[in-house]
């Protein structure tokens, strides 16, 4: 009975995740205001050299092993604040392109259509490289994960600055300003 | 009226199963069986499985052992349809994403595999407390089949949650329906899978019967009734004055 009561409380949990999932999702689109506002600005540069494998080769020939492994510990959970940062903006594009899908132009439909595939792909990427991170920091003398999501940050502010550019034509690429 | 045939259990029966197979009839004239050939074919199956069973428990002619033969054959087809099912609907969901589709099918591989395990390990330790094995055995088999059912629709939302897809509102209904079934429909199995609430069987009977009828009200409203046509306006972007961090993006973007 035990065994019962353990698949009862793990399904009323399942129950009551999806049926949060379902109400939230019905509570979603009328939470599009001011989403753009929430956009985090991101140096890209900072986060390409934090991924950039020389600049580990660098440092493991430069410091003691100890030190090196201390180090890099600290510049992986720097790759992961930004990996994060990276994947809230992500989420919040996605929503914009679905708000802009809703557009009577059809530049503008595609452009939100490349933004919306863009920036999933850099949530799977960003989950992906999260997870190696984390993997990386137990091992840190493993190579560098999440050159990916670097550039597939970079393929999202270019699909963000069209769409940016297809709906305020007059104001161009505002939104790849605030990403960056 | 908490009682096996009593009236409120006839209807709790006979109900979702004939209003499922209006659904399949309604879906036929409307064309939606070809967006959703399975689930089409499901509720379909579960009208037939009814006016099967149904009569089959009622007449004083079959004997309980036929009776639970045909039941348990049913539900390994209602296994695989419902499965297939999901199936359907996993491909419904993922159709404007195909960056996502190897994922997915990854995902629902592994945790595929992983619920098979768990519940083969869970039916393992369930008890044999009856001299006709096909009664316990039906019992291990609904609690082995929802809680595959039940974990892969549960992927299905959490997976849709995290990467922010759009549902269809047709696909979201089944989907929302089926975790409902699932979930409830696992926890009373494995109640009466692991020997529990002996005396009062009849009452989760009467909670899977409610259910669902409850999910069949909730397809019929979400395949039938259409959605509020929401007029999104589209977002305009915020005003933003650093033309000096995009000046450094572009010059980063043309590298």
């Amino acid at each position: 009975m035990t065994l019962a009561i353990f698949i009862v409380i793990a399904a009323a949990i399942a129950l009551a995740i999806i049926l949060q999932i379902a109400v939230s999702r019905s509570l979603q689109t009328s939470r599009t205001a001011g989403l753009a506002a929430r956009i985090q600005p991101i140096d890209v540069e900072a986060f390409r050299n934090l991924v950039d494998p020389a600049e580990d080769d660098y440092l493991r020939l430069r410091l003691p092993p100890p030190q090196f492994r201390r180090v890099r510990r600290q510049r992986l959970l720097a790759m992961a604040a930004y990996v994060k940062a990276a994947r809230r903006n992500a989420d919040i594009l996605i929503r914009i392109g679905h708000a802009a899908l809703a557009s009577s132009d059809a530049r503008a439909v595609q452009a939100a259509q490349q933004l919306v595939t863009e920036a999933t792909l850099l949530r799977r990427n960003a989950a992906l490289s999260l997870a190696k991170i984390y993997a990386a920091m137990a091992w840190p003398n493993s190579g560098p994960a999440a050159s990916r999501v670097a550039d597939g940050y970079e393929r999202l502010n270019g699909s963000a600055m069209l769409l940016g550019r297809l709906q305020n034509p007059a104001v161009p690429v505002r939104l790849s300003a605030v990403l960056r | 009226m908490l009682r096996a045939h009593s009236l409120l259990w006839h209807y709790l029966w006979t109900a979702p199963n004939l209003l499922l197979a209006v659904l399949a009839a309604l879906m036929w004239r409307r064309g939606l069986h070809k967006r959703f050939p399975v689930f089409w074919i499901y509720a379909l199956f579960e009208a037939i499985q009814w006016a099967v069973l149904y009569p089959l428990d009622l007449l004083p002619s079959v004997a309980p052992e036929n009776f639970w033969r045909a039941y348990w054959l049913s539900l390994l087809v209602e296994a695989l349809v419902t499965f297939a099912l999901v199936s359907e609907i996993f491909t419904n969901v993922l159709r404007p994403y195909p960056g996502l589709a190897q994922l997915a099918k990854l995902l629902v591989r592994w945790t595929g595999v992983l619920l098979v395990i768990v519940a083969a390990v869970t039916a393992a330790y369930a008890p044999i407390d009856n001299p006709h094995w096909l009664i316990p055995a039906s019992h291990i088999l609904q609690q082995a089949v929802y809680m595959i059912e039940c974990g892969l629709v549960f992927v299905l939302f959490v997976f849709a949650a995290y990467f922010r897809l759009t549902w269809n509102r047709a696909a979201f209904g089944i989907a929302l329906g089926l975790g409902v079934s699932s979930c409830i429909h696992l926890a009373t199995w494995a109640v009466m899978a692991n020997g529990g609430l002996a005396q009062r069987r009849y009452l989760l009977d009467f909670v899977n019967l409610a259910t669902f009828h409850t999910c069949v009200l909730m397809w019929f409203y979400y395949l039938l009734i259409p959605g509020k046509a929401t007029a999104k306006s589209a977002l305009r972007l915020p005003e933003h004055n650093l033309e000096v961090w995009n000046r450094e993006l572009e010059r980063l973007l043309q590298q």
